[in-house]
């Protein structure tokens, strides 16, 4: 064959091998075109939040420790005692937790319990749906508190030296008891005289936390923001924004739980787009806990896609002395244990 | 070879064919009064989506049978948290709360938001608009409370023996309902 020729002849054999590659390759190309078309038009109105997923690892500075299940179903809030121990109210029990995730004790309850936490006395303080029951460190019960007026549907509580917080989603309010049950006052109502707008929340997802300089957390989901109000009922400030991006709160509603680390930063959690970030004692965002992608394969975004989330999904958390963030995911009652990156 | 007589005596053709068109014409009455009792005390079924069930993937806009789809969204309004910022309004990440097309999720526009009081809004859904693409039932599924689901209306469909889109309902959420209970309705808890 002459190498100058620029019609060169193939044999029958070069023919068929060249042939056979060029099929397979515009087959391959073929496939992947196809599939892509395939799904734009499967999914021409799909709601794609896939973007926001993704965020920037730089931000994400904790690290996973620990994974834990809670033993009981229908977990609803996390909170952790002085002692160090893991209290989940799950269904009609507080269950007890090691931190390691062993299970220690179980407190049976007449109702369903939405929330529970641990006086400085070892005293176990559980929201039953609308009362308050308190137990002793063994889970013997000690008094059945009244229930409060209106619509009651606690879904927090938060224990002082000398007060106890519970956030009552039904009357959307917070209430201030001493710690004997006597009711003191209703905080976070709207009142236009004091300059409080109330608290808006379309889904029952109130928290309430008490910092270290006395001041309550308390989530405003239907405002996206976090407010501050002294024991007495004055709004002292508040913070965050509306926006699916990374240093707002995403959704109609978030965040829908809150935790407090020592120095009174803020771990904030939310729902529909599963993340807990951290806010300085201001509110400037800081650094992310959990991203999105962290729930993947855990359920919470199976979740969020079945039908029915609306009052499964979500996550709450708590943080211990060592800065060790704790999130529940109410979906699938798993417990991640995450402690800040080394620097 | 000699039969013996018989009783039977052979029948006419045309006595045959009278007798014949007699049985069919009481045959067709007892089938005409069957059908009418049947249809009395039975029920007619017809097409629903189980709104437990859908995973809002959008096929209820496409395989209908008609021009456009029997399915619609419908609103339980004891659900609504009335948001300000409705996920089933608004696209996930708004330039602004209002009524600009830049900011609205629904497609067609078949949402209409109206101020109630300081922060609440009142989302209706316009059906001659609405086409059925379930993005506003994510949205309101996936952060709200689902108070936005799909029903099939009964006004447009066609009741098709198969119907096209529960041919590919990817989570079988399409079934057969009692014609005098055609509809399955989310309620609050």
């Amino acid at each position: 064959m002459n190498p100058r020729d620029p019609f060169p002849q193939f044999d029958r054999r070069t023919f068929f091998r060249h042939g056979t590659a060029s099929a397979l390759a515009l087959t391959a190309a073929g496939k992947l075109a196809g599939a892509r078309l395939h799904a734009a038009a499967r999914e021409p109105f799909a709601y794609d939040v896939s973007k926001y997923r993704n965020v920037d690892p730089a931000l994400v500075r904790y690290e996973p420790v620990a994974r834990f299940r809670c033993p009981k179903p229908e977990a609803r809030r996390v909170s952790l005692g002085p002692d160090g121990r893991v209290y989940v109210a799950a269904s009609k029990h507080i269950c007890v937790l090691s931190p390691e995730g062993s299970p220690l004790a179980e407190i049976g309850c007449p109702v369903a319990a939405r929330a529970v936490a641990v006086g400085h006395d070892g005293r176990l303080f559980a929201a039953l749906q609308n009362h308050v029951e308190v137990f002793d460190a063994q889970g013997r019960p000690l008094a059945v508190w009244d229930v409060p007026k209106g619509r009651p549907f606690l879904t927090a509580i938060a224990v002082g030296s000398k007060d106890v917080f519970v956030a009552d989603s039904g009357n959307r309010v917070v209430h201030r008891y001493d710690l004997e049950g006597k009711p003191l006052r209703r905080i976070g109502e709207k009142d236009a005289a004091r300059n409080i707008p109330g608290i808006i929340l379309p889904s029952p997802f109130l928290d309430v936390e008490l910092g270290p300089d006395g001041l309550l957390r308390v989530n405003n989901p239907g405002r996206h923001r976090v407010e501050l109000y002294t024991p007495d009922g004055d709004l002292e400030r508040w913070w965050g924004r509306p926006s699916i991006a990374i240093d707002g709160f995403c959704g109609c509603c978030n965040p829908v739980g809150l935790a407090l680390l020592k120095d009174g930063r803020c771990v904030t959690f939310e729902k529909g787009l599963p993340r807990a970030k951290v806010y300085d004692a201001e509110g400037k965002f800081e650094c992310v806990v959990a991203p999105p992608d962290f729930f993947k394969d855990t359920g919470t975004e199976e979740s969020v896609m079945a039908a029915e989330q609306t009052s499964h999904g979500g996550l709450d958390g708590a943080a211990d002395a060592q800065g060790r963030v704790f999130i529940l995911e109410l979906a699938s009652g798993l417990i991640h244990v995450l402690k800040p990156k080394q620097a | 070879m000699n039969l013996p007589p018989s009783n039977n005596a052979p029948i006419s053709r045309r006595d045959f064919l009278r007798a014949g068109l007699r049985s069919a014409a009481l045959a067709g009455l007892g089938g005409v009064a069957g059908l009418v009792a049947w249809r009395t005390g039975a029920d007619n079924l017809v097409w629903q989506i189980d709104p437990q069930k859908c995973l809002r993937c959008g096929l209820c806009a496409t395989s209908c049978v008609l021009e456009q789809s029997a399915v619609k969204c419908v609103h339980t309004f004891a659900m609504c948290g009335y948001c300000q910022l409705c996920t089933g309004y608004f696209e996930p990440d708004p330039i602004d709360l209002n009524t600009g097309a830049e900011n609205v999720l629904c497609p067609t526009g078949a949402i209409i938001r109206k101020f109630v009081e300081d922060p609440y809004y009142e989302y209706t859904i316009d059906e001659s608009l609405c086409i059925g693409c379930a993005k506003c039932v994510d949205g309101c599924n996936r952060f709200g409370n689902g108070s936005l689901y799909l029903q099939v209306r009964h006004d447009r469909c066609l009741n098709c023996n198969e119907c096209s889109i529960a041919r590919v309902c990817p989570a079988d959420a399409f079934r057969r309902v009692p014609a005098s209970r055609p509809y399955l309705l989310k309620t609050t808890h």
